[in-house]
């Protein structure tokens, strides 16, 4: 096939790429304890928390910002962002929400006003910076659960932030967990208490909107003993030319027999051919697996951003806990993406596995960074890790990072990795059964991606594959 | 000297230290790169801290005449011994590689007043025999080697320390694979009773259609880290494999970076890792395949097995590809001897102790017995046997 | 008319010309089978009728039903009708085997104007098939032809020809690697597809498949063109004498 023409199969135009024009509350740009005071003041926050707040800028003033990741981009000006931004109306109820909004996720494929037929689902839509609208807090309050943004959560549940924020991504972790830590303006706070089983897929869309606005949230789950819970977040942003930064923080706790799901799609603007434009995307995810029995899973597919930091990571404390890293990267155009995940095992019999697919088309960059360490007390632990490449044309790349450190005697570890590209013959044999040139390297990329997918909720699973398709075709779907 | 002094030092800084010709390039690239710490991506596993913290001794490498024998003698960095008729010179190094990922080999080169460089001669079969003698000392030299066209030569280096105590050395070799020429290198080495730290920094260069088959053999109880960079033009072929028998508080192993520079060049490298004791195994090794090398084939593989509670083995199979028409392949392996194995050896009346040293020579052998020379082949099985029995 | 018309066609792979002039036409309900040794451009030839990359036309021309293919995409001859049987059929990885076939089903379905089938309808369909061929029920739920033996791999061809009904089916090699019995529902499944309209096209270097599928006519194909034509008698003169004793007809 001549190469112009899977370029062109592979850049479809991004179609979430539209702007929602919203009166919006922003700080002027840039960053001092003022601005921090500030959005602390906007969300009403406790002195606690204002504190916590201005002792992490003091430590992320002193550090520097990492440069191991294979990316090369612009260095980020951070004076020149702005730190909050929040939609002027506080809607009270679904009526109230800003017809623009809704018009926004209706392109997203999530009208809100049929959220409530949605079955199952419950949505906490982060517009920008502020939890816009909470639905189905009643039915999870039956249960005890508590579904809120992390602000409320901050107000309503100080014990239990006190707890569990920082405990597993420290506010000193890194740069960009520091700089989040300071300056984070929203994001999700869930507690599912001991014995309870969530009865609903647990969802959050977050959009990247106002001009040069930084994406700062926090998330927090903890699943107390016994529990279960699926969490899915969703993400897409509006077609920009300037770079935007997105510094998330995601922190999971799971107690004894307890376990987490947490899924990720992740569609942000990812630039043009040129690599202009487009989110950087510098993420923070840890769990830790506290107690015996527990486990922690991470599927995650990533299409979008123009640059990638990402390692959604398993601490594996409990005896027999589980980890698992579900992954498909897309790079397409001009993207970088350097994404991978740690799993660390400390306790006994405690077991992982990291499936990585990393596929790479036109100028993308695909990385994948993996370490997997088994400490000297993780008797009989053991990783299993696939990382496996797709090439899609001759200017992109695909590149494999694994740090596997074993201390244990008893541990297994093994690691395996292929670098493949759609072969020729492949694509013939479809064509001559009558399936288009198109159809044909979707179906081949969906099967690379195949068990990556099948760890996806139902209904993602099928969002995902229509964003893969959007990403890879641009005509079909 | 302590290496440690070297620590961010401006150009000008270091070649006052160094004694050398401040706009030497090699400087440049070494201040460039600095000295490894324990934060260095290649040091990540091996704690060279710990070695450029004490002082040493520096030597004065002078010429002495040179006694005939069957194989090479370098003696503290300098040759005392070769074969009638070997062509062996000392001079400045004419090709620096200005594109080494490793600071010490620039550090190697700037330390050595000289190289020592050896022309191989047809089909020549050379042992080198490196001799060290001093205690407390670093022990510094350069070796360029150079084969002929569409020959096929074969190089065996062995290392034999008298009763010294601690003595770094820092050497290595500039390698020059002619087209169409075959070079076979086998490295065997046995370091224990910390008589020696080592530090090996190489460089293969692979002309069109050549190839290269280095496999070292490395045992023992001390600090040992070799650094490899080979690149391929078309056609060539790399063949590496590297055996770690490691016991007690060693700490040893390889970081390569295979670079394919050329089309339709292939690279296989296998790794087998045997740690006991406290010892701790390193291979970081990566593939590289550049736009320019379409049709490469490239596989590589680590394995390896832990003996004891406190062994740790680092392992980073790495791949970085630019180009979409190619074969490529990683694995990696860490684990203990397989239980099933061992249980069907004892089922038939063998001891376990004696079950589990049948299955760790086994596994030792599949690198073993790809030496094709059996007198290599038996000096191998040899060190093996004295550092397994040791 | 003519289901295919191959005329005088030359045809490169690479720098070398393979196919030098080569000419044959396809009859309706008729099986002609394409014998040859090694390396007289067997393989070229099918490649070059359902367009394959590796194939330049440097001359000549192809029509099928009277119209010329040679510039059309390899999935439209295969919508309007032609089919090969892959010597080597290449393994998907990931992608379902019934998922596939219902998708190039589909695709020729509404090709067609027809509606397209469901789930339901399609598996009930492949099922008949699969009893027929002596092929395993888990065959819908593996990969396309991943890890199939050499057996399996041609039973499923043979699969995907039942159910897209094809009006010009070439089966390249169809009996290499097969043993006796997979042999036999393959050829039933081909026999079955006789209607006196399709034609076929059977290509082999062997004469075994044709003690199973009974050819009309017999080309011999030799130095990239037909050097004979002849009626089912001339499989036991190739048997005795081999290619050599065949002259190039005037």
């Amino acid at each position: 096939m001549a190469q112009e023409e899977i370029n062109k199969a592979v850049s479809g135009e991004y179609a979430l790429g539209f702007e929602i024009d919203i009166e919006t509350d922003v700080v002027p740009p840039g960053l001092n304890e003022d601005t921090i005071r500030f959005i602390s003041k906007k969300k009403d926050e406790p002195e606690w928390m204002l504190e916590l707040r201005l002792k992490a800028f003091e430590k992320w003033k002193k550090m520097e910002e990492p440069h191991w990741a294979h990316l090369t981009y612009d260095s980020i000006d951070y004076q020149s962002i702005s730190y909050f931004a929040a939609p002027k109306k506080g809607p009270e109820s679904l009526d109230e929400v800003d017809p623009k909004i809704l018009e926004a996720y209706k392109k997203l494929g999530i009208p809100l006003e049929e959220q409530k037929q949605l079955a199952g689902v419950a949505v906490d839509a982060v517009v920008d910076s502020v939890s816009v609208k909470t639905t189905y807090t009643e039915e999870l309050n039956k249960h005890g659960i508590i579904f809120c943004s992390i602000s409320e959560a901050i107000r309503d549940y100080p014990e239990l932030v006190k707890k569990y924020m920082f405990s597993v991504v420290p506010m000193t972790d890194n740069f960009y967990a520091a700089l989040n830590s300071a300056v984070f303006t929203d994001g999700t706070f869930v507690y599912i208490p001991k014995g309870v089983r969530c009865p609903m897929e647990l969802s959050t869309y977050f959009r990247i909107n106002a001009l040069n606005t930084g994406q700062f949230e926090r998330t927090l789950i903890v699943a107390d003993e016994g529990s279960y819970v699926s969490y899915n977040e969703g993400c897409s942003a509006p077609t920009r030319d300037e770079n935007q930064l997105h510094a998330a923080v995601v922190e999971l706790v799971a107690m004894k027999d307890a376990e987490i799901k947490y899924s990720t799609i992740q569609n942000w603007y990812p630039g043009d051919e040129n690599g202009k434009g487009g989110i950087y995307n510098f993420v923070t995810k840890r769990g830790i697996c506290e107690g015996d029995n527990s486990k922690i899973s991470w599927t995650q597919v990533e299409t979008g951003s123009a640059v990638t930091w990402k390692y959604p990571s398993c601490i594996l404390k409990g005896d027999n806990s589980v980890g698992e890293f579900y992954s498909v990267a897309v790079t397409t155009l001009a993207q970088q993406a350097d994404t991978g995940t740690k799993m660390i095992h400390l306790g006994k019999n405690t077991s992982s596995t990291i499936i990585s697919k990393g596929i790479s088309a036109m100028k993308g960059q695909n990385t994948y960074r993996g370490l997997v360490k088994i400490g000297a007390n993780a008797h009989g632990a053991r990783n299993y890790s696939e990382c496996d490449s797709l090439l899609i044309g001759d200017q992109c790349g695909a590149h494999t990072f694994p740090y596997l450190e074993s201390k244990d005697i008893h541990g297994q570890v093994e690691h395996e990795a292929t670098t493949s590209k759609i072969s020729d013959e492949q694509l013939f044999y479809l064509r001559q059964r009558g399936i288009d040139e198109e159809s044909a390297v979707s179906m081949i990329v969906h099967g690379f991606c195949k068990e990556v997918f099948s760890q996806l909720p139902m209904e993602y699973a099928v969002e995902a594959k229509a964003l893969l398709e959007l990403t890879l075709e641009g005509s079909v779907g | 000297m302590k290496l440690l002094d070297l620590k961010q030092k401006t150009v000008e800084e270091a070649a006052a230290l160094l004694g050398v010709d401040p706009k030497a390039a090699a400087l440049e690239r070494f201040a460039a790169i600095g000295l490894p710490t324990k934060k260095s991506e290649e040091y990540r596993y091996f704690q060279i801290e710990k070695l450029f913290e004490k002082a040493y001794r520096t030597l004065s490498y002078v010429p002495h005449p040179i006694e005939e024998s069957d194989k090479i003698v370098i003696t503290d960095g300098m040759v005392t011994h070769a074969p009638k008729g070997m062509r062996i010179y000392y001079e400045q190094c004419q090709a620096i590689d200005m594109e080494h990922f490793d600071p010490l080999y620039y550090l190697g080169h700037l330390l050595s007043p000289h190289v020592i460089k050896i022309d191989l001669d047809g089909d020549a079969d050379v042992e080198i025999e490196h001799r060290y003698t001093q205690s407390g000392a670093l022990i510094n030299y350069r070796i360029v080697l150079l084969n002929q066209a569409n020959r096929h030569s074969t190089l065996f280096e062995s290392f034999h320390a008298e009763d010294i105590s601690d003595t770094l050395v820092l050497y290595g070799y500039d390698i020059f694979v002619a087209p169409d020429s075959t070079l076979r290198m086998l490295k065997n080495q046995n370091m224990h009773d910390n008589r020696y730290a080592m530090v090996a920094s190489h460089r293969f260069k692979l002309d069109q259609r050549a190839n290269a088959v280095i496999k070292s053999f490395d045992m023992g109880e001390d600090m040992g880290l070799q650094l490899i960079k080979a690149e391929l033009d078309r056609y060539a072929h790399i063949d590496a494999g590297h055996l770690l028998y490691l016991n007690n508080e060693a700490q040893r192993g390889t970081v390569s970076k295979i670079i394919h520079k050329g089309e339709y060049a292939t690279s296989h490298q296998e790794a087998k890792n045997i740690l006991d004791g406290h010892s701790r195994g390193i291979f970081d090794a990566l593939i590289k395949v550049e736009h320019s090398a379409k049709y490469t084939k490239a596989h590589q593989n680590s394995k390896a097995i832990l003996l004891d509670e406190r062994a740790y083995m680092a392992a980073k199979p790495q791949l970085e590809i630019y180009i979409d028409e190619l074969e490529a392949s990683h694995g990696s392996t860490t684990g203990q001897l397989d239980p099933k194995q061992l249980f069907y050896l004892r089922s038939r009346g063998i001891s376990e102790v004696e079950a589990r040293k049948m299955l760790v020579i086994a596994f030792a052998n599949t690198l073993i017995e790809q030496v094709k020379d059996h007198r290599h082949q038996e000096l191998i099985k040899q060190t093996f046997d004295e550092a397994f029995y040791r | 008319m003519k289901t295919l018309e191959i005329k005088d066609v030359h045809a490169k792979i690479g720098e070398k010309e393979i196919l030098k002039g080569l000419n044959l036409e396809l009859e309706p309900g008729k099986v002609h089978a394409i014998m040859g040794p090694n390396g007289a451009g067997k393989s070229t030839l099918s490649k070059t009728i359902v367009g394959h990359y590796d194939v330049e036309v440097t001359e000549g021309d192809i029509l099928y039903k009277g119209k010329s293919i040679l510039e059309m995409e390899p999935e439209e001859r295969a919508l309007e009708g032609i089919f090969l049987s892959f010597q080597h059929p290449v393994e998907i990885p990931g992608v379902n085997n019934a998922y596939f076939l219902r998708t190039a089903l589909n695709a020729k379905r509404k090709h067609e104007g027809k509606e397209e089938l469901n789930a339901a309808e399609f598996l009930r369909e492949m099922k008949k098939y699969l009893e027929m061929l002596g092929m395993k029920a888990d065959m819908i739920s593996r990969s396309l032809n991943e890890g199939f033996s050499g057996g399996e791999k041609k039973r499923n061809e043979i699969l995907q020809m039942l159910m897209l009904e094809p009006e010009v089916i070439i089966l390249d090699e169809i009996d290499s690697g097969l043993d006796i019995d997979a042999l036999r529902a393959v050829s039933e499944g081909i026999n079955m597809m006789k209607d006196g309209k399709r034609s076929f096209l059977v290509i082999t270097h062997y004469s075994r498949i044709l003690d199973y599928i009974k050819p009309d006519y017999i080309h011999v194909l030799k130095d990239g063109r037909i050097i004979k034509t002849a009626g089912p008698e001339l499989v036991a003169q190739l048997e005795e004498e081999g290619y050599e004793s065949i002259e190039e007809e005037a």
